[in-house]
C-alpha cells in the first residue's frame, strides 16, 4: 500500500513538474538543440530563422518566439516574456550583465580548450539535465547517442574506408577543414574513421585552407557538408587543380546535407547517421 | 611637451644620394622576390623538374600540378594586380592632384563587395555567370554614383574625393548590415573582401590580361594631356584641354582597371595609394617617370608581400589574406615615409572650397534645433514595439528602464562626435576630415580588438581602459609624426588614413579567419548602444557636457586656424600649442564616443556640415548647432535601429551612417 502511495506521489510530482515546466530563453543554437533533445521546448530562441535553415534538426516548434540577433537578444522583448532562466554560451557573454537583470543566467560551454567537443557536449547535456531536473532523460540521451555511435561503427567496420577530410566549402578556392576540437572529430573517432586533417585548428576546431592542401593525403576521401555557396560548383568544374586532386579524379567525393558545425550531441548523432546513410548506400550500390 | 611641438614647420632636410631614384628600391625588391621565389621553388621540386612543372606538369604528380596551377598563377597574379593597382592609383592621383586618391577612395572596392553580397543573398544565379561580373557591376555603379555626385562641380578634385569617401562609408555601412544579419551565408565574401591571391587555375590571369591590355591601349592617347595637369586648372584650360572630359575619361579608365583586379582577387587597398606615393618620394618628379616606376614598384611590393606571407605563415597562410597583409605592412611604411613626403601645406585647401550663407542671429537657429531634439528624445523613449505590436508610453518603467540608458548614450555620443568633427574640420581646413579620418576611432577600436582576443570575456571597465589606451597611443603617434610639419593638414590626414588602414586590415583578417568571435566584433564596431547600462549612460552624458563646456572657450582659435598658417600667426595665435590643445580635445571627444557607438559613424562628418548649411558659420554657434544635430541624428538612428527590424536590432552607428550618408549625398549633389 505504502509502495502504491509512493508511486502515486511520484506520478503526481512528475505531472506537476510537467505542468510547471520552466520558461526558458536560449541565446545559442547548440544549447537549443540539446534542450530539444532533452524534450524541453524553450519559449524563445535567438535567430529562429537561422536555426531552421542551418541546424534543421531537431525541429524548432513554430510557437517559439524569435529574440533577434544572437549577439544582441532583444532585452525589452525578453523582459516582457518573463523567462525563468536564460541559457547562453561564453561566446555571447558580453550581454550577460544585461540579461541577469531579467532572469538567472546560466553559461554553458560545449567548446573549451581543455576537452574535445564531443566530451564537452556530453558534459553540457548533463549540466542542462541537472538544471532542469531531467537527469534520467539526460543520461538516456547520452547513452542512446553513444550506442548509436557503436552501431554506426559496426555498420562501417565491414568496409575498407579511407581517411576523410571533413570540410565545408567557402568558395571555389577555400575550404574549412575540421580537425581536433571539432564535434566531427569526436564522431569520426567513435565510428572508427580517421580524419585526414591532423594540422592545427582554432577554438572551434576548424581551419581555413586553400584546396591544394587536400592533396597532402593522396588516399583520402573528401566529405563536404552542404550547402555549397552559390557559384562554387561551376567554379570547381572549371578549376584545373580541383579536377586533378586525387580524391576528385578517383571520385572519392561525398556530399552530406547541412549539419551545424558548432553544435552538440544532437549534431553529432545527425552527422553519424548521415555518414552511415551516405557511405553504406554508396558502397552497396 | 609643448616645447617639443615646434611652432611652425622645421626645415626639412633634403635627402640625396642612393635613395633618390626609384630604381634602387625596385632593384632591392626584385632581388628579394627572386630570392624568395627560387628558394620556395627549391623546396617544392628538385631543380631538374622545374621546367617540366612550369611548362607541362605530369598528370597525377601533385607537386608539379600545384606548381603549375597554383604557385605560378599566384606569382603572376601578384605581379599583375600590384602593377595595375599602382597604375590606377597614379592616374587618379595625377588627375585629382591629391596624394590621397586611390582606387579604394572612389568607392570601387566597397561597391564591388556590396554587389557580391547582394547577389549571394538574393540573386545567386548571377554568380553562375562569374563573380567577376557581379563585382565589376557593383564597383562600376559605386563609381558612377561618385561621379554623379561631383558632376555639377566639374569633377573638382576635392568634391570628388569627398563624394568617394561618402559613398565608401555608406556602402560599407550597408555591407556591415548585411553581414550582421546573414553572417553564415556570406563567408565567401569575407574571404574575397580580404584579398586572397590564392589561385587554382590560370583562369584569373586569363581573365585579367586581355582586359588590362585594352585598358592600356585606351590610356595611350591620354598621356600627353595628363602630363599637363602639373599646372593648375586655369593654366590647363588655357592650353585648350577639356578638363572635365579628361578627368571623367581618365577616372573611368582607372576605375575599370581597379575593378577588374578587385573582382578577381578582392580588396588589396594599400598598393594603389602607397606605390605612387613611394615613387614620388624616391624622386620621380614627372608624370612620365611616375607612370613608368609606380607599376613596377606596385607589382614587386605585392609579390614580395605575398611570398613573404606564404613563407612566414606556413600552415596559417590562408588565415592571413595578402590584401590585408599589404595594408598591415604598408601602413607603417607610409607612416615612416610621411615626414619625408613633400606636399603643398599650410595654404587653404583649394580654390573650390565651399562657401555657406551665414545666419545673422544664430540663436534663432539653435532654439528650434533644441526643441526638435526634445521631441525626438520623447519619441525615442516612449514609442517602441513589443509582444503586442506598437506601443507608446512614457510611464511604463519596465520598458523605460531599458530605453533611457541607450537614448542618453546615443545623444551624448552623437554630440561628442559632432564636436570632434567641427574641431578637426577647422583644424585641418579640410571638409573631408572627421574623427574617423583622423584615426583616433580606429586606435580606440584596435585597443578593444586586442582585449577581445586576449581576454575574450572581460567587462566594460577593461574595455574602457584598453579603448582609451588605444586612442591615447594613436594620439601620441599622431602628435609625434605631425610635429615636424607643424601639423600641416594633409599630413595629419594621411597619418589618420594610415592608422585607419591598419585597423581595417586587422579587422578584415579577423573576420576572414572565420572566428565566431568576429561576430561580436562586428556588432560592436557598427556602433551599438546595446551594452550601455545606466551607470555608463550617466558617465558618458557628464563626459560629453564637460567636454562641450571645455570646447567653447577655443572659439577664436577655431575661427582663425582654417585660414592657413600666415593669418593666425600674424594675429598672435600660437600655432603649435593651439593645434596641440585642439587635437587633444578632439581625440578625447572621439575616444569617448567610440567606446559607446564604435568607430564607424557618419556623425562627425555630417553634423558640422549640417550646422554650416543652416547658417551657423562662426565657430561657437557651429559647435553648439553641431552638438544638437549630432545628438539628434544619433538618437533617431538608435530608435530606428531598435524598431525597424524588430526583434532584431541594428546598431545606432550603422543607422546613423545610412541616415546621414543619404542626406549628405543629397546635399553634395544639390550644391
Amino acid at each position: 500500500m505504502r509502495w502504491l502511495l509512493c508511486a502515486l506521489a511520484l506520478v503526481a510530482s512528475l505531472t506537476h513538474a510537467e505542468m510547471r515546466q520552466p520558461r526558458i530563453a536560449v541565446i545559442d543554437w547548440g544549447l537549443t538543440e540539446t534542450l530539444l533533445g532533452l524534450g524541453v521546448t524553450p519559449i524563445a530562441v535567438a535567430q529562429t530563422e537561422g536555426y531552421r535553415r542551418w541546424v534543421q534538426a531537431p525541429e524548432l516548434p513554430a510557437e517559439v518566439i524569435d529574440l533577434g540577433l544572437r549577439v544582441e537578444p532583444n532585452l525589452e522583448l525578453l523582459s516582457q516574456l518573463k523567462p525563468d532562466m536564460i541559457l547562453i554560451t561564453p561566446q555571447f557573454a558580453a550581454s550577460r550583465p544585461q540579461l541577469e537583470r531579467i532572469a538567472p543566467v546560466h553559461t554553458l560551454a560545449i567548446y573549451t580548450p581543455e576537452a574535445e567537443a564531443y566530451v564537452g557536449a556530453q558534459r553540457v547535456t548533463r549540466e542542462l539535465a541537472a538544471l532542469l531536473g531531467r537527469l534520467v532523460e539526460g543520461e538516456a540521451m547520452i547513452a542512446r547517442i553513444d550506442a548509436n555511435m557503436v552501431r554506426v561503427k559496426q555498420r562501417l567496420a565491414t568496409q575498407a574506408l579511407p581517411p576523410f577530410y571533413v570540410m565545408t566549402f567557402l568558395d571555389q578556392r577555400h575550404v574549412r577543414l575540421f580537425g581536433k576540437q571539432s564535434i566531427y572529430q569526436g564522431v569520426l573517432d567513435r565510428v572508427g574513421l580517421r580524419n585526414a586533417w591532423t594540422g592545427p585548428t582554432n577554438y572551434w576546431g576548424f581551419t581555413q585552407q586553400g584546396i591544394e592542401r587536400l592533396a597532402e593525403e593522396p588516399t583520402a576521401a573528401l566529405l563536404y557538408l552542404e550547402p555549397m555557396p552559390p557559384g562554387t560548383a561551376d567554379g570547381l568544374a572549371s578549376s584545373a587543380l580541383w579536377q586533378q586532386l586525387p580524391a576528385v579524379r578517383e571520385q572519392r567525393l561525398y556530399g552530406l546535407p547541412p549539419v551545424w558545425s558548432f553544435n552538440g550531441l544532437m549534431a553529432a548523432e545527425r552527422f553519424a547517421n548521415l555518414l552511415e546513410a551516405r557511405l553504406v548506400s554508396e558502397n552497396e550500390r | 611637451m609643448t616645447d617639443l611641438l615646434a611652432q611652425g614647420p622645421l626645415p626639412t632636410r633634403e635627402r640625396r644620394g642612393f635613395s633618390s631614384h626609384p630604381i634602387w628600391l625596385c632593384g632591392l625588391l626584385l632581388a628579394l622576390t627572386l630570392g624568395l621565389a627560387l628558394t620556395d621553388l627549391g623546396r617544392r621540386l628538385p631543380t631538374g623538374e622545374w621546367l617540366q612543372g612550369i611548362a607541362n606538369p605530369v598528370d597525377g604528380d601533385m607537386a608539379q600540378l600545384i606548381l603549375h596551377y597554383s604557385w605560378l598563377p599566384r606569382l603572376c597574379m601578384a605581379l599583375l594586380c600590384g602593377a595595375v593597382l599602382a597604375l590606377a592609383g597614379t592616374l587618379m592621383q595625377q588627375v585629382l592632384r591629391n596624394p590621397l586618391a586611390s582606387p579604394t577612395t572612389l568607392g570601387v572596392s566597397s561597391g564591388a563587395q556590396l554587389g557580391l553580397l547582394v547577389a549571394t543573398l538574393w540573386a545567386p544565379w548571377a554568380l553562375d555567370y562569374g563573380r567577376e561580373w557581379v563585382a565589376l557591376a557593383g564597383g562600376g555603379v559605386a563609381a558612377l554614383l561618385v561621379f554623379a555626385l561631383a558632376w555639377r562641380r566639374g569633377l573638382a578634385p576635392l568634391t570628388l574625393i569627398l563624394a568617394g569617401l561618402v559613398v565608401t562609408l555608406y556602402l560599407s555601412a550597408l555591407n556591415v548590415t548585411l553581414m550582421l544579419i546573414q553572417q553564415q551565408d556570406l563567408n565567401a565574401v569575407f574571404i574575397w573582401g580580404s584579398g586572397s591571391l590564392s589561385q587554382n587555375s590560370w583562369g584569373g590571369v586569363e581573365f585579367l590580361l586581355p582586359r588590362l591590355g585594352l585598358g592600356l591601349l585606351l590610356l595611350l592617347p591620354l598621356l600627353r594631356p595628363l602630363a599637363l595637369l602639373e599646372l593648375d586648372d586655369s593654366g590647363v584650360k588655357s592650353l585648350g584641354v577639356p578638363l572635365r572630359f579628361l578627368r571623367f575619361v581618365t577616372l573611368t579608365l582607372s576605375v575599370y582597371l581597379a575593378a577588374c583586379v578587385v573582382s578577381v582577387v578582392g580588396v588589396i587597398g594599400f598598393i594603389g595609394l602607397a606605390a605612387p606615393a613611394l615613387v614620388r618620394l624616391l624622386g620621380a618628379r614627372t608624370f612620365a617617370q611616375r607612370l613608368r616606376w609606380a607599376p613596377v614598384l606596385g607589382g614587386l611590393l605585392l609579390c614580395v608581400t605575398d611570398l613573404g606571407i606564404q613563407r612566414l605563415a606556413g600552415n596559417l597562410a590562408e588565415l592571413v589574406p595578402t590584401g590585408a597583409a599589404t595594408a598591415l605592412l604598408g601602413a607603417p611604411l607610409l607612416l615612416w615615409l610621411l615626414p619625408r613626403l613633400r606636399l603643398a601645406g599650410g595654404q587653404p585647401q583649394s580654390a573650390d572650397s565651399q562657401h555657406f550663407e551665414r545666419h545673422p542671429f544664430p540663436a534663432r537657429r539653435l532654439a528650434p534645433l533644441a526643441l526638435l531634439l526634445g521631441g525626438v528624445l520623447l519619441i525615442a523613449l516612449g514609442l517602441g514595439r513589443g509582444l503586442e505590436g506598437w506601443q507608446f508610453s512614457l510611464t511604463d518603467i519596465a520598458v523605460l528602464e531599458w530605453r533611457w540608458p541607450r537614448v542618453t548614450a546615443a545623444a551624448a555620443a552623437g554630440c561628442m562626435l559632432a564636436l570632434a568633427g567641427c574641431m578637426i574640420q577647422r583644424l585641418t581646413g579640410n571638409p573631408m576630415s572627421s574623427p574617423e579620418v583622423l584615426g583616433i576611432s580606429a586606435g580606440a577600436a584596435l585597443g578593444l580588438i586586442a582585449l577581445l582576443f586576449l581576454l575574450p570575456y572581460s567587462g566594460p571597465l577593461a574595455q574602457l581602459a584598453l579603448g582609451g589606451l588605444g586612442a591615447g597611443l594613436t594620439l601620441l603617434l599622431l602628435l609625434g609624426l605631425s610635429r615636424r610639419s607643424g601639423f600641416a593638414p594633409e599630413k595629419v590626414l594621411l597619418i589618420g588614413i594610415s592608422i585607419t588602414a591598419l585597423f581595417d586590415a586587422l579587422q578584415v583578417i579577423l573576420l576572414a579567419g572565420g572566428d565566431p568571435r568576429g561576430q561580436n566584433l562586428l556588432s560592436w564596431m557598427s556602433g551599438s548602444t546595446y551594452f550601455v547600462g545606466p551607470q555608463m549612460a550617466i558617465w558618458v552624458l557628464v563626459c560629453s557636457l564637460l567636454l562641450l563646456a571645455a570646447s567653447l572657450p577655443f572659439g577664436r582659435w577655431l575661427e582663425l586656424l582654417p585660414l592657413g598658417d600666415g593669418t593666425p600667426r600674424a594675429l598672435g595665435v600660437p600655432l603649435g600649442r593651439s593645434r596641440f590643445v585642439l587635437l587633444l580635445l578632439a581625440s578625447l571627444l572621439t575616444a569617448g564616443a567610440t567606446l559607446i557607438v564604435g568607430p564607424l559613424s557618419f556623425v562627425g562628418l555630417l553634423a558640422p556640415h549640417l550646422a554650416r548649411l543652416l547658417g551657423l558659420a562662426r565657430a561657437v554657434p557651429q559647435l553648439l548647432g553641431a552638438a544638437l544635430l549630432g545628438a539628434l541624428v544619433m538618437v533617431a538612428a538608435d530608435w530606428l535601429g531598435r524598431t525597424v527590424l524588430f526583434p532584431a536590432q541594428l546598431p545606432a552607428g550603422l543607422l546613423a551612417s545610412l541616415l546621414g550618408g543619404g542626406y549628405f549625398m543629397l546635399c553634395l549633389y544639390r550644391r
